[in-house]
């Protein structure tokens, strides 16, 4: 599903965020990557959803090299990966459909479709009844669940999520753990991002671990070891 | 795909529209002022011609002839003069109609009307009032004429007297121009510089969301057309609102304007009724145009995957 190749990433003037980093990660699976601050995680992400692109090496994303990807590729393969974020990123200007539609409407979906599909969505978030508010009427659980639902509308094989629980309470992060893992229970691949040695150590998946812009250790089943 | 792409462009230009109100009324608000800039500096030009035209217009060279001069004399004067170069028209006047003229003219002043009366005949001999199709012309038809010889039947050129005058006039009328061209191009470039930091800063506080759409895959023309169509939305409101104002405001406006320019007969509601369209079109377009060079400049910088 996702091949990261021999990855070095260095910005200037030499600071090195990756050093040759390896991973394959298989369809389905549900991979934490951990790490201290500044280790190179987020740069992972980056990588992945083309946002920089590597200094040495190759990315492949099922199947669709995405080292060298054109800039007008880059919204195809973003339609293809639900990314969730610690700062949820979501549209302060429109409502929680609106928001959900928006990652449809971008790809060209009929409203038809839209209209189908966003409640659905919603209903599997637990949104439901909040469609018609906006982000600032939310809790921060909740619009993180919206950012989780605008994630998987398009219905991506990969969902990647930064710090998903980084503002939350433990009772929310409980919350969005649970749904990621049943969104993966579903089929897809999802990569989290985290700190949190609980949520990593309940997870009882694979575990990656960075350190310097390292993989030092990658366990199924593992737990936080730094 | 197309067409529904940019229903959408549209549906979102207008959302944001109205759900950024305060912003929009903001940048409408720099818009109508921009206009009025704009629309007062085109109206100051076309007066400033108006009076400068009309003042030139009364210009001319009057030939007094004798009381007693035949009229084949003054007529083959006409054809002569009217041989010479530049010369635009010839008005003869006869001396009775000079006399009426006269007569006319000092309606209120009975001393005057009981000496003419007095005199019996008419003292006043026929006029030959010449026009130039261009004052700078004039000195050149003046020398023209004076080489006809024609000192025994002229009594009096008048022009000599206006001379320094229609120099001022000629001297004013350029530094206005030159005045009205600075005032012009300053004014048109403090208006592109308002505009297109407003638009900027406009899209300056949507920078984040533009990042957003970007991460959740909408192409840069996706992202682009709305804040294109919010402007061109700016530009149209801005110019109705703008009219529908000043419109009002000619209203009261006029009689001050027309009571300043009382010689010149200049109708400020007229001439903007008959260049509605022009002005309007021109105003609209230009104000179209920047707002989306400065949205497109402006959102270029984000737009960078």
């Amino acid at each position: 599903m996702i091949y990261f190749k021999n990855i070095n990433k260095k910005y200037p003037p030499d600071t090195l965020a990756l050093n040759d980093v390896n991973l394959h990660i298989k369809p389905g699976e549900f991979v934490s990557i951990v790490g201290q601050s500044g280790t190179g995680k987020t740069t992972l992400i980056k990588l992945l959803i083309a946002e920089e692109k590597p200094t040495k090496g190759k990315i492949i994303v099922g199947g669709w090299d995405i080292t060298d990807i054109p800039g007008r590729h880059v919204p195809i393969l973003r339609r293809q990966i639900g990314v969730v974020f610690q700062d949820y990123k979501l549209l302060p200007k429109k409502t929680v459909m609106e928001n959900v539609a928006f990652a449809l409407q971008v790809a060209g979906e009929t409203n038809v479709k839209i209209e189908k599909i966003v409640p659905q969505v919603l209903k599997i978030v637990g949104l439901e009844e909040k469609g018609k508010r906006f982000p600032e009427q939310l809790s921060g659980g909740e619009q993180q669940r919206v950012s989780i639902a605008r994630s998987l509308v398009h219905r991506p094989k990969i969902l990647v999520a930064d710090e998903p629980t980084g503002n939350l309470d433990s009772i929310n992060t409980r919350e969005i753990i649970d749904l990621l893992q049943k969104i993966n229970e579903l089929g897809t691949t999802i990569l989290l991002v985290t700190h949190n040695r609980e949520v990593v150590n309940a997870l009882r998946k694979r575990v990656i671990t960075l350190e310097a812009g390292a993989v030092i250790s990658d366990q199924e089943k593992g737990k936080y070891i730094l | 795909m197309f067409l529904l792409s940019l229903a959408r462009i549209f549906r979102f230009a207008f959302q944001s529209f109205l759900r950024n109100i305060w912003l929009s009324l903001v940048t409408i608000t720099i818009i109508v002022m921009t206009i009025f800039s704009l629309t007062i500096l085109i109206l100051v030009n076309v007066v400033t011609d108006q009076a400068v035209s009309s003042i030139k217009s009364k210009v001319d060279i009057s030939l007094y002839f004798e009381a007693q001069t035949k009229e084949e004399i003054v007529i083959d004067t006409k054809d002569q003069i009217s041989k010479i170069d530049h010369v635009k028209n010839i008005e003869y006047v006869s001396a009775a109609v000079a006399l009426e003229r006269f007569k006319a003219t000092h309606s209120q002043d009975s001393l005057i009307q009981d000496a003419v009366d007095e005199m019996g005949e008419n003292p006043l001999g026929p006029v030959l009032v010449v026009k130039a199709d261009e004052m700078n012309n004039y000195p050149l038809i003046l020398k023209n004429i004076k080489d006809f010889k024609i000192d025994e039947v002229v009594k009096e050129i008048d022009y000599d007297d206006h001379q320094l005058i229609i120099q001022k006039i000629e001297l004013i009328s350029d530094k206005i121009k030159q005045f009205g061209l600075f005032l012009s191009i300053t004014f048109t470039l403090i208006s592109l510089l308002v505009v297109f930091n407003t638009i900027r800063v406009g899209i300056y506080v949507h920078r984040d969301e533009v990042n957003i759409m970007k991460l959740v895959g909408a192409s840069n023309w996706f992202i682009r057309g709305p804040f294109l169509v919010e402007s061109i939305l700016y530009a149209i409101f801005g110019c109705l609102i703008f009219w529908i104002i000043f419109y009002i405001a000619i209203g009261f406006i006029n009689p001050l304007v027309s009571g300043f320019f009382a010689d010149i007969n200049f109708n400020l509601i007229s001439y903007v009724l008959h260049n509605f369209w022009y002005i309007f079109g021109f105003e609209l377009v230009a104000v179209i145009l920047l707002n989306i060079v400065s949205s497109a400049f402006a959102l270029g910088r984000h737009l960078k995957v």
